[in-house]
């Protein structure tokens, strides 16, 4: 429990952190480090405990047990903007308050760059600027937000992230209600901010593009961490029949040669001759 | 060097480089607009009416010229009055926009919840029992706390619930009237009038010590309600995105509460628990400009001009006796309580 603070730390490192809401815990004695400037992947069945993680990555929960380490420092003695002008999160159902613009909620990304009195800094337009063009929503920046489809709307939220403006980025499912191409287009600028020298984490339900993006995937089951490691070396069959309950053949992916998730035809997993 | 820059529908405050705070233009012009309101919603408050002084007459009365008459009626008779309402109007808008906006929810309101109920008992027992030995903003500022933690504690789930929130509020609300009652009835017998004033609200026969009371409450609560406003704003995200964006909610919503309970103990000690105005001022802000955010500053002046209106209403009632102002708002928030008591429900968010 009492690991010492890792002065040369860098990123975020879990230390057996608990989680709960209060109730039972949901997240248990889970230990991770997340590779800096890596891009990391999360995935798991519904309800493991994926999204509880990630909120306890960046003060969106607090820790029942255990500490969050960011750049070797537990993440809660930092003062609150200090921690937010380092780690963003996307939430998997955040809500836009009433009335609300694009532009206007994109720029409460900007708040943990204000001060009481300067709530306003050049900066900000080049930020919101940059995270309306990256999600293609400059023409869209003062229709309202609760008046766009939902993948518009997801879009608005990823860019309020972006104008953040953070080293870390924590992503959840952030491709939902997106279309197939918006969605490689989503992964596509997650690859190019980690090539910028970003480190990303996502929780994801394709395990196919999980696979193909990721630079570490992470396995949870019931809020323990079941895997971790490069995509190649922890997808196997066993490991999906095993976390999903679902029978597949794992095969490379013909263009990128990633792991790639091909289903037998029924499940579950115990009535189907093939799973290795 | 304060100038405003207006390149989008949102201005920017700046002075030098050090401070920049955006402004939304259309608040801009609600703002200006319901000043407006309220200084013509003023000048028939004081002229108006058998003892009204002429509307020709009154720059030189306000400026040092009033001659006898015309001096009790501006110093004495509608003069503190109109100020008291202009301050407790605010107030009650205001204290009203903070829990609205802390719940989540316009039947969060002081007075829907018994907030201001619960002030009133202080005040009573404070002016009445105790008279001389404690002040009566202190008798309802511990009346309101008391008042806030019974609802608190009893809904088992703070102030997040709205149908218990309004279900344990009605509870303490009449649990408070009915003290009040006590209260007047055991020390006063039957003054109905002075009933009314701790049970309903009342601006009849306000002091001038009265508006400096409800004045120094707003100079010192409404700075400390600027300081909090941007997390405010934030908060409106829902806790988890505050606490990720670094505006720790658990902090911000103890100090709004806080000073939403000062603010109304504050207007209830000088007007008694005047109903509604806490209720419908953040909503008719918040549709008027059209726009997210606390509303705080819309709120507290369109509470001012709603208190000033329905204060006018009372002094110019055609009807034979005098109401109290509280009377009305009862009568008009009380209808429009219904319909969002209806439209909550429809919803399914009670
Ligand atoms: N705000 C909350 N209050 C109480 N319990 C919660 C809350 N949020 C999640 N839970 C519980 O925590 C458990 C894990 O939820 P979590 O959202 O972390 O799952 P997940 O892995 O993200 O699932 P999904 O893939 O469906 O998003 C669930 O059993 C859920 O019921
Ligand atoms: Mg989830």
């Amino acid at each position: 429990m009492n690991t010492p603070a890792e002065p040369g730390g860098k990123g975020l490192n879990v230390r057996e952190v608990t989680l709960s809401y209060g109730g039972a815990p949901i997240v248990r004695e889970v230990s991770l480090d997340i590779p800096h400037r890596g891009f990391t992947m999360i995935i798991g069945p519904n309800g493991c405990g994926k999204s509880t993680l990630i909120k306890a990555l960046a003060r969106g929960l607090k820790p029942a047990g255990g500490r969050v380490l960011l750049h070797g420092r537990d993440l809660w003695t930092y003062r609150g903007k200090e921690a937010a002008r380092h780690v963003a999160l996307l939430p998997q159902t955040p809500v836009a308050p009433d009335g609300i613009t694009v532009r206007d909620l994109v720029r409460r990304g900007r708040y943990p760059h204000h001060t009481l009195l300067r709530q306003w800094s050049p900066d900000d337009d080049t930020a919101i600027g940059f995270a309306l063009d990256r999600t293609g929503l400059s023409d869209l920046a003062d229709a309202q937000v609760n008046e766009l489809s939902g993948g518009q709307r997801q879009r608005a939220w990823i860019a309020m992230v972006l104008a953040q403006q953070t080293n870390l980025l924590l992503l959840d499912e952030p491709t939902t209600f997106l279309d197939i191409a918006h969605q490689y287009e989503l992964l596509e600028l997650c690859r190019e901010l980690h090539d910028e020298g970003k480190t990303i984490v996502a929780v994801l339900h394709d395990l196919n593009q999980a696979a193909r993006f990721a630079s570490h995937l992470v396995v949870m089951r019931r809020g323990q961490v079941v895997a971790e490691g490069p995509p190649a070396e922890v997808l196997t069959s066993g490991l999906v029949a095993d976390v999903f309950g679902l029978a597949c053949d794992i095969v490379p992916d013909p263009r990128t040669f990633t792991p790639m998730v091909v289903p037998h035809a029924r499940f579950p997993a115990s009535s189907s001759p093939g799973a290795a | 060097m304060t100038r405003t820059r207006a390149a989008s529908p949102r201005g920017f405050v700046t002075i030098g480089r050090a401070v920049a705070i955006p402004v939304a233009r259309v608040s801009v012009v609600v703002a200006i607009v319901t000043v407006v309101l309220i200084v013509a919603a003023a000048v028939a408050t004081l002229s108006l009416g058998r003892l009204g002084v002429p509307v020709t007459d009154l720059p030189r009365a306000l400026t040092g010229g009033a001659d006898g008459a015309q001096a009790f009626v501006l110093g004495r008779l509608r003069g503190p009055r109109l100020v008291v309402a202009v301050g407790t109007g605010a107030a009650l808008g205001l204290s009203g926009a903070l829990f609205q906006t802390v719940t989540r929810n316009p039947l969060g309101s002081p007075d829907v919840i018994g907030l201001a109920a619960g002030a009133g008992a202080g005040a009573a027992v404070v002016a009445l029992y105790l008279p001389g030995v404690l002040p009566v903003p202190v008798g309802a500022l511990a009346g309101a706390a008391a008042a806030m933690a019974l609802v608190y504690v009893s809904t088992g789930t703070g102030f997040r619930n709205p149908g218990r929130l309004i279900v344990a509020g009605i509870g303490v609300f009449s649990i408070a009237t009915a003290f009040t009652q006590y209260v007047v009835y055991a020390v006063e017998r039957d003054k109905a009038a002075v009933l009314t004033a701790y049970v309903n609200g009342s601006l009849a026969a306000r002091s001038w010590s009265h508006a400096v009371t409800i004045w120094a409450v707003l100079l010192v609560v409404v700075p400390l309600v600027a300081l909090i406003a941007g997390r405010l704003e934030i908060g409106e995200m829902g806790d988890e995105l505050a606490g990720v964006l670094g505006a720790g909610p658990r902090s911000t919503w103890a100090w709004a509460v806080t000073l939403s309970i000062v603010l109304s103990a504050g207007a209830v000690s000088v007007a008694g628990p005047i109903a509604f105005i806490a209720l419908t001022a953040p909503q008719i802000a918040k549709r008027v400009t059209g726009r997210p955010g606390p509303h705080l500053t819309p709120s507290a002046l369109v509470g001012a001009l709603l208190l000033v209106l329905a204060d006018l209403a009372a002094q110019q009632s055609p009807l034979p006796v005098n109401l109290p102002v509280g009377i009305y708002t009862l009568a008009l928030g009380g209808a429009y309580l219904g319909h969002l008591l209806i439209r909550e429900w429809r919803k399914g968010r009670l």
